[in-house]
């Protein structure tokens, strides 16, 4: 009997998941046919017209992750690192709570933070650049960074805790010095459990909708004509997750390959977090 | 200039955890410093006015509550069934790791994802339109790995050798489940579930398209055609459209009271999660 049940509800909650996935790459299906690679590569996405092409949507959403990553991937190792290595017991906690408490906070509030504070601080710091707005790409990254600094502090020093504290002691004795212990026995053992919580990370801001939304611009068909010049990041953009939430998820439900298009970007976005993630979870746990 | 190094080094991580220390004070210091104005009774009693520039967000809280009421109801049954699968019942080590690998993908979808399924599913294909009982499930969804990795955890923590006690006594494995694991184990239920709820309280990408209206919705009294307002939802809303002095500080309140619910959430489910790491497994 309550064999049965386990197996009745378990089975109810990961059918729903595969029934997410097959409703999303059945309905993305027309999109693939009528634009085929070039739904990844185009970059022209006029709905009106029927032309689909998402490479601006990709381009948003890497370019808003990278920074993200980026900003927040040395300062979350960093404090990491002196929280595991250098903190007595005692202290870990007090620094490691308000740090924690940063994870708590709902997207939609660090949006709002973006929108009534960081958006000008943006605009005047990099006024010189004469940015637009300050809806850039650049404002979505640098509030990203801050989402990601929970995951990516606690993450990493999960990994640092993991080393038996006799390989420290044994460097210290041979008579390193306690910077040389970190770089030569903490990084490279901690290595794996770093780049697990990279991409975790990672997969997390790909996937991040409200807080993006609300301050990255939201202008489609941006694509920079210098890929190498950064100035097109204090420019705004759109990203997979900004294009889902917007009101034209509501309007494209009646018209079928706009419809597919929309789903398309729900199947990109599935793929991209569900690898990444997947990866992520899998090196963590090689490591332990 | 080993020494040297090794000063630099240490002075470059203590930035780091400066400044990782000052973001986090700083914005727990801006929001309170502007939220704090505007609560009093009637922001908690009176119903939103005047597109929120004034009166309170008396429904927006109840909507809040009934969609976490109706995903805990939804989640919890499947959380158990998922978590028991993989403790008890799956003997395999392959399948169990495959299992847990499901469960932490799962957890890394993104939110917007399960609010669009639940829009194709709910909204369209049941016809719904916006419904309470659409956006409890899709939160259910979206935070269900979340309860079932920490129950897996606490009945993990339960001592094995209650286990065979309980099996020396006789007792099948089904007794055994609802006498020792899950008796032992409740706490970690109520545990995840609360850790769950608060990052569904927050979510706003999956009950955008559900669940949620900006204005006009008050308690629900069926499941087709019943919105709820909610307050991440106003939130929303009100950071894109409005830049009036009051409705500001009217936001601020809502993302104040926002966080207040978020934290009491975790906080509430610490005392059991402290707990997990005393018992030891002897």
């Amino acid at each position: 009997m309550t064999r049965a049940f386990s197996w009745l509800f378990s089975s109810v909650a990961f059918l729903s998941v595969l029934l997410l996935a097959g409703v999303f790459f059945r309905a993305s299906l027309p999109v693939w046919q009528q634009e085929g690679a070039a739904y990844v590569t185009g970059h022209q996405w006029f709905y009106r017209q029927h032309q689909f092409g998402a490479l601006s949507l990709i381009y948003g959403s890497i370019v808003v992750s990278l920074i993200a990553l980026l900003l927040a991937g040395p300062l979350g190792l960093g404090t990491a690192l002196f929280v595991a290595e250098y903190l007595p017991r005692r202290l870990r906690l007090a620094v490691k709570l308000p740090i924690e408490l940063l994870a708590g906070i709902p997207s939609v509030v660090y949006g709002l933070l973006g929108i009534l504070l960081l958006r000008d601080w943006v605009y005047d710091v990099f006024e010189r650049f004469e940015p637009l707005s300050g809806d850039t790409l650049l404002t979505a990254g640098i509030l990203l960074a801050i989402m990601l600094l929970p995951t990516v502090v606690s993450l990493c020093e999960d990994a640092f805790r993991s080393i038996p504290s006799a390989q420290r002691r044994a460097a210290r004795a041979l008579g390193l010095t306690r910077a040389e212990t970190i770089w030569c026995v903490c990084l490279p053992q901690a290595w794996q459990g770093i780049t697990s919580a990279f991409l975790l990370a990672l997969g997390r801001a790909l996937g991040e909708t409200v807080a993006v939304f609300l301050v990255v611009g939201r202008q489609d068909n941006n694509l920079p004509t210098n890929w190498l010049s950064p100035s097109p990041w204090l420019q705004a953009g759109q990203t997979l997750t900004s294009k889902l939430g917007s009101s034209e998820t509501n309007i494209a439900y009646g018209d079928p390959l706009h419809w597919s298009a929309i789903m398309g970007l729900g199947v990109l976005l599935l793929l991209l977090t569900g690898g990444i993630t997947l990866l992520g979870t899998l090196r963590r746990n090689r490591n332990a | 200039m080993r020494k040297f190094k090794d000063l630099l080094l240490g002075l470059l991580l203590f930035t780091c955890t400066l400044v990782s220390l000052g973001i986090a004070g700083g914005l727990f210091w801006a929001i309170t410093r502007r939220g704090l104005p505007a609560l009093s009774v009637s922001f908690f009693t009176e119903q939103i006015r005047l597109v929120g520039a004034d009166g309170g967000i008396f429904w927006n809280l109840i909507g809040t509550v009934i969609l976490l009421a109706s995903a805990f109801c939804f989640t919890t049954p499947c959380a158990v069934g998922i978590a028991l699968l993989e403790r008890v019942w799956i003997r395999s080590p392959k399948w169990r790791q495959f299992l847990r690998l499901a469960l932490y993908t799962m957890n890394g979808l993104p939110s917007i994802v399960f609010g669009i399924f639940g829009f194709i599913v709910f909204v369209k294909w049941c016809g719904w339109g916006k419904s309470w009982l659409a956006g409890g499930i899709v939160l259910a969804m979206s935070m269900l790995p979340t309860v079932t990795i920490v129950l897996i955890e606490r009945i993990a923590g339960v001592p094995a050798k209650y286990v065979e006690a309980a099996a020396a006594l006789g007792l099948s494995k089904s007794q055994v489940v609802w006498a020792v694991l899950l008796r032992q184990s409740w706490g970690g239920i109520i545990a995840g579930s609360l850790l769950g709820l608060a990052r569904a309280a927050g979510e706003t990408a999956p009950i955008m398209f559900t669940a949620t209206i900006f204005a006009g919705a008050t308690f629900p009294r069926a499941i087709a055609e019943s919105p709820v307002l909610t307050l991440p939802y106003h939130i929303f809303i009100l950071a894109q459209d409005s830049f009036a002095p009051a409705v500001g500080t009217k936001l601020w309140g809502a993302a104040l009271v926002l966080l207040g619910l978020v934290f009491s959430l975790s906080l509430a489910a610490l005392p059991s999660r402290l707990r997990l790491h005393e018992e030891s497994n002897v």
